[in-house]
């Protein structure tokens, strides 16, 4: 038939390419071309002296944006919910993911706009309120770069993640409210009581996906993408993780073995926490991905 | 009374809220029409001070900015026709039940989705495919997005078989069912999809920045990214606020500022109208993981 000639032979190549960057990970293509190098590169690795400080960094950060990040947009659902005026409600939403869509090289560039000790108004204000008394370096100073990176994340997808939040709100049966309200319960009583029962399974479910993205940087993800774009020389003590030291290694060194296995150790640790995340939720509440 | 409180104090956290998204932006718009020399003076916070339309008139005229202009222009638009295409075509042949092997094809996709290689790993592939230095890295690799190809052939499953059923009836190929069928009936999908894919190509700026070292096929978004280090780099501060001709006010920054307002007014312009789509993609893609 047409159809299986057409349909089976489109997803095959679409498969390989997918496939191509697992493959090489896992010494295929090392296999051919290279002799074998053992665990050579991987002991290269516990013993290189940068590693302890990126395995701290990216725990801490990985751990901070897991912690801050996940109540944020839960609590916003719930006061959006609480919002009686339709249009508001839908206005306050759209634009709290609008960040969302825009691109951390934008972000970035917002954050240096404030908080540049030369223009920045974070600096003036702080110093003109009286708050600072020498401009704070934020965008470059070692001990920052922490917060910012946890703050500027959840600006940027916190209410992103609120649409999940929401949408498992409006599966709640509105009589549910009308009946506690008969009974005489106040508004407090029923965000308690209704509201977050509510959440309980949307916010398990994003749970799992935070803590399986958790080396990734959690729900609001861009570990990366911060430590790229963010991090500089001066604040690198900090800001240097695992995969953007893999990525100079790499590509800016050449020494791609080396690069491919720190990559590998990091998938491999990911995928862990996948699994063990999902297998506990499973087994404490019956709620699972899969 | 309890009401009242209740309701006075989700409006402020509301509006603070509301004013913490919204002011970062409208403080790069503020920027834009301010001379560059000006700006860097500080204390502007509300309203321009010495108002100019020089940062957009140079980012027009600038061959560097305008170039970096198209070619994300270009990569969007290839980048997104071609993704949302061939991710469709691939999750429509993944649809059907009497594919062969398609529980073979299947374990592939989830693995590849949970696994990644790794960002070197990538880059050796691209080389050795011959896609490094090419325009063909930004639109090639994005071709097949695993995570929309589980959301299409979730909703490509749902439509009924009966209707494929008749058009084969009446003589039609299955491309043209594929064509004149199936995709205009998946509107809300393709909507979906072409925001997301069409973003993401917008905004990425790694393959720019890594795979691409011609100067000509630089992107809007590593144009940006430049000036962010160069600002950062202390020992080229100056440099970087220094203007760009003895005559203008314009500075590196404040074309950055320019840059990053026409980067984000397309996405403005779409995104709220594709809202109640993607909000119900977004739900069916968490559940799925």
């Amino acid at each position: 038939m047409l159809y299986l000639l057409v349909f089976s032979y489109v997803p095959m190549f679409g498969i390989i390419i997918a496939f191509k960057n697992y493959k090489i990970t896992t010494g295929i293509e090392g296999m051919f071309t290279s002799s074998w190098a053992g665990l050579t590169h991987f002991r290269a690795i516990i013993s290189d002296y940068n590693f302890p400080n990126l395995v701290r960094n990216t725990l801490v950060l990985s751990i901070l944006k897991v912690i801050f990040s996940y109540p944020v947009p839960i609590l916003f659902a719930i006061i959006l919910n609480e919002v009686r005026n339709a249009f508001v409600k839908r206005f306050v939403q759209t634009v709290s993911y609008l960040p969302h869509f825009i691109s951390w090289v934008v972000v970035t560039g917002i954050a240096y706009a404030f908080f540049s000790t030369g223009y920045g108004m974070f600096n003036d204000l702080m110093m003109s309120l009286g708050l600072l008394s020498n401009p704070w370096n934020v965008l470059t100073d070692p001990d920052s770069f922490w917060g910012l990176a946890v703050m500027t994340a959840i600006w940027k997808e916190a209410g992103w993640w609120t649409i999940i939040f929401l949408a498992a709100l409006t599966s709640i049966d509105p009589s549910l409210y009308e009946a506690a309200e008969i009974d005489g319960a106040s508004r407090i009583k029923r965000i308690l009581y209704i509201t977050l029962p509510g959440l309980k399974s949307a916010a398990i479910v994003v749970m799992i996906l935070s803590i399986g993205n958790m080396l990734g940087g959690g729900l609001v993800g861009s570990n990366f993408e911060q430590a790229m774009l963010l991090g500089n020389k001066l604040n690198s003590d900090t800001s240097q993780i695992i995969q953007t030291y893999a990525f100079n290694i790499g590509l800016v060194q050449g020494r791609f073995s080396f690069a491919m296995a720190i990559d590998l150790v990091q998938s491999v640790i990911s995928v862990m926490l996948i699994f063990t995340s999902n297998y506990i939720a499973r087994r404490f509440s019956g709620v699972g991905l899969y | 009374m309890e009401d009242w409180v209740l309701d006075t104090v989700i409006g402020i956290i509301l509006a603070v809220i509301t004013l913490i998204t919204l002011y970062p932006f409208y403080y790069i718009v503020l920027i834009t029409f301010n001379a560059g020399t000006d700006t860097i003076t500080g204390g502007m916070y509300l309203w321009p001070r010495q108002f100019t339309l020089g940062n957009y008139i140079y980012f027009f005229e600038d061959p560097k900015w305008l170039d970096a202009f198209g070619i994300s222009v270009a990569r969007t638009i290839a980048g997104t026709f071609l993704g949302v295409l061939f991710t469709c075509m691939v999750a429509y042949g993944l649809s059907k039940n009497d594919l062969k092997f398609r529980n073979i094809y299947f374990i592939l996709v989830i693995v590849a989705m949970y696994f990644s290689g790794g960002l070197v790993a990538y880059y050796v592939v691209l080389r050795s495919i011959g896609l490094i230095n090419t325009f063909g890295v930004y639109v090639i690799p994005g071709m097949l997005n695993l995570f929309f190809l589980l959301i299409a052939l979730t909703f490509f499953r749902e439509i009924p078989e009966e209707m494929a059923e008749s058009a084969r009836i009446d003589g039609a190929g299955e491309l043209r069912i594929f064509y004149r069928l199936i995709l205009p009936v998946s509107k809300p999908l393709l909507a979906t999809m072409c925001l997301f894919v069409g973003s993401g190509q917008w905004n990425s700026w790694l393959d720019s920045a890594y795979f691409v070292h011609k100067e000509e096929l630089r992107t809007l978004t590593y144009r940006m990214m430049e000036v962010i280090n160069q600002a950062m780099v202390p020992a080229t501060n100056s440099a970087a606020i220094a203007t760009l001709s003895s005559k203008s006010t314009v500075t590196p920054l404040s074309v950055q500022a320019t840059a990053m307002v026409i980067s984000i007014v397309p996405i403005l312009g779409v995104y709220p109208f594709l809202q109640k789509y993607f909000v119900s993609g977004m739900m069916l893609g968490s559940v799925k993981g």
